[in-house]
């Protein structure tokens, strides 16, 4: 620990942020700089000590002391924070399954794959059927027994259960989304048809949910998904023009059905606190 | 002593057979046994008493907080410690970030108390030098002991633990024991066990289930007393006998209703829970 009175970088913690420090009310990220600033700068500890009362003053050593025990936010955590999510909330949002390595890498090589499938055949009908599912799925595993191996822990905490799947649902959605984003941009050729996906892709995730609320996790996105599949492949049978429901009026009755399902699932939500999924 | 858990009628159906069948029981500060054979219901019970499964049918209270309303089973999970019978953990997480993950989902949202909270509790179980290191590199005592953390995670007032003793070794058997008398200390906790040792070292009350159904609610010195009078030493195993192995001296012991003039021994805890079994075993087929 470098034990000078002023660190390199020529910084320091103002009064008023190490007043707000000794009470405990300093909040991250500007917290973190001051962590590790305290530690190495014996002008600032100076201040802090004229700032605080020896009762405050031991609590902050001892929340210090607490503090160094804690691992630092990983990065994803750290960027969630700093746009402004509750610390408590990024650590939800960063701890939903799906957005395992194992998980984001394999949807990548599927998507990677359609986007050269489509490339080679000019089929856009391909990617297009396929984009959708993924959001469902990364949506349908992110909460639930099937592929949380916490479920259990977190069915019986506090926190309510419609809560928890909001925070993971934005995550799983929110990185299967951008990755759909990338594959689209993939086929610069196909336009604004390269994003028909997005509305499907809504309304399948909401119906999903709005079914698991009733039918549980895997069965309800899995009608869901089953539904869709065969729609896609009864349109594959009539192959001259744009499926239906990538047309205007496809789209119309996309966005529609999101928002009565969203309206479905806020209405039932009070069951993910009390089924057993 | 005051009763903090109270249930009645408890009953859980899987299809046509009954997971719990009307039980009723009352608990107290410090550490009750629930012992029973496997498919006794034993899991199912605890499962309900977490509010992780509703019931069919009964009702109980935990802190006088009833599970049944939305505001109780919110009231009742801000209380509760709960330790499955297979935890889950984010193999990628450390034994800080899991135990600090189930803090949030408890609702202790303050980053700095949170961080005080879990570094006590890592240090209650022993395992603040490996605070750091992912779940995936500890051992498997070591998991147990950090899953045990998180229940213990903001100090909840009625613990439920299912067999958190089953896979270790006897070393870690024995520092678990400690870990779980501390915690009785000062609050209700429910474990479920395979092990009589467990229940004879660690429990004032003891359930034994069987068939979804209470067998017998006491003290582990009335379940032993169950077998006064009723365990005996032979040279072959006693053709009465409900139960009888050869120990370690080469002689029988058998439990049941020992034969006139029958060289009788000091019962165990076991030989009450055996005997207790039997009587339900008996009943079933009757």
């Amino acid at each position: 620990m470098t034990d000078t009175g002023a660190p390199k970088s020529g910084w320091h913690v103002t009064e008023e942020d190490l007043r707000a420090y000794a009470l405990g009310e300093l909040a991250p990220p500007l917290l973190w700089s001051a962590d590790t600033h305290v530690g190495s700068c014996a002008r600032c500890r100076a201040v802090l000590a004229a700032v605080s009362d020896q009762t405050a003053l031991d609590a902050g050593w001892d929340r210090l002391d607490a503090e160094l025990d804690a691992p630092r936010p990983r990065l994803g955590e750290r960027l969630l924070i700093r746009a402004g999510v509750a610390e408590h909330t990024a650590r939800l949002l960063t701890a939903t399954p799906v957005l395992r390595r194992s998980w984001l890498a394999s949807v990548a090589c599927v998507l990677a794959a359609t986007v050269l499938v489509v490339h080679a055949v000019d089929a856009p009908a391909l990617f297009l059927a396929l984009a959708p599912l993924l959001p469902l799925a990364a949506v349908a595993l992110s909460y639930g027994p099937a592929l949380d191996p916490t479920h259990e822990i977190a069915a019986v905490a506090p926190t309510h259960g419609f809560r928890l799947l909001m925070i993971r649902t934005v995550a799983a959605l929110t990185a299967s989304l951008v990755l759909n984003t990338l594959a689209a941009l993939a086929l610069p050729g196909y336009g604004l048809l390269a994003f028909g996906w997005l509305l499907p892709a809504l309304a399948l995730t909401a119906a999903g949910l709005a079914l698991a609320a009733r039918l549980g996790p895997l069965l309800g996105p899995g009608l869901v998904g089953g539904a869709w599949t065969l729609l896609m492949a009864v349109a594959a049978t009539h192959p001259a023009g744009t499926p239906a429901a990538f047309t205007a009026a496809g789209q119309s009755v996309a966005a529609a059905l999101a928002a009565l399902a969203t309206f479905l699932l806020h209405q039932a939500r009070d069951r993910f606190d009390t089924e057993p999924f | 002593m005051t009763t903090t858990v109270a249930a009645a009628g408890l009953t859980v159906r899987h299809g046509s057979t009954r997971a719990l069948d009307g039980v009723a029981l009352r608990l107290t500060d410090g550490v009750t046994g629930l012992l029973g054979p496997n498919g006794a219901g034993k899991t199912t019970l605890l499962k309900v008493l977490a509010t992780a499964v509703p019931p069919d049918s009964g009702s109980f209270t935990a802190h006088g907080e009833d599970p049944a309303t939305p505001a109780g089973r919110l009231a009742l999970r801000r209380t509760l410690g709960y330790l499955p019978q297979t935890p889950g953990f984010h193999p990628d997480f450390t034994a800080f970030e899991f135990v600090d993950y189930v803090a949030v989902l408890k609702e202790l949202t303050g980053r700095a108390e949170r961080h005080r909270e879990v570094r006590r509790v890592l240090d209650q179980v022993g395992l603040a030098d490996v605070r750091g290191r992912r779940l995936k590199r500890l051992s498997g005592g070591m998991r147990q002991r950090v899953a045990l953390a998180a229940a213990l995670v903001g100090d909840p007032a009625f613990l439920v633990l299912d067999e958190p003793t089953v896979h270790l070794d006897p070393e870690q058997r024995m520092r678990f024991r400690e870990l779980i008398a501390q915690a009785g200390e000062s609050r209700t906790v429910l474990l479920s066990t395979h092990q009589t040792e467990d229940v004879a070292m660690l429990c004032h009350h003891v359930i034994v289930l069987a068939g979804g159904r209470v067998r017998f609610d006491g003290t582990p010195a009335e379940l032993t007393a169950r077998a006064a009078g009723r365990v005996w030493s032979s040279a072959e195993r006693a053709p009465g006998a409900r139960a009888g192995w050869r120990t370690g001296t080469g002689a029988f012991r058998n439990v049941g209703d020992p034969p006139p003039g029958a060289d009788l021994l000091e019962p165990t805890l076991e030989d009450g829970y055996l005997l207790v079994l039997d009587e339900e075993t008996a009943e079933a087929a009757a």
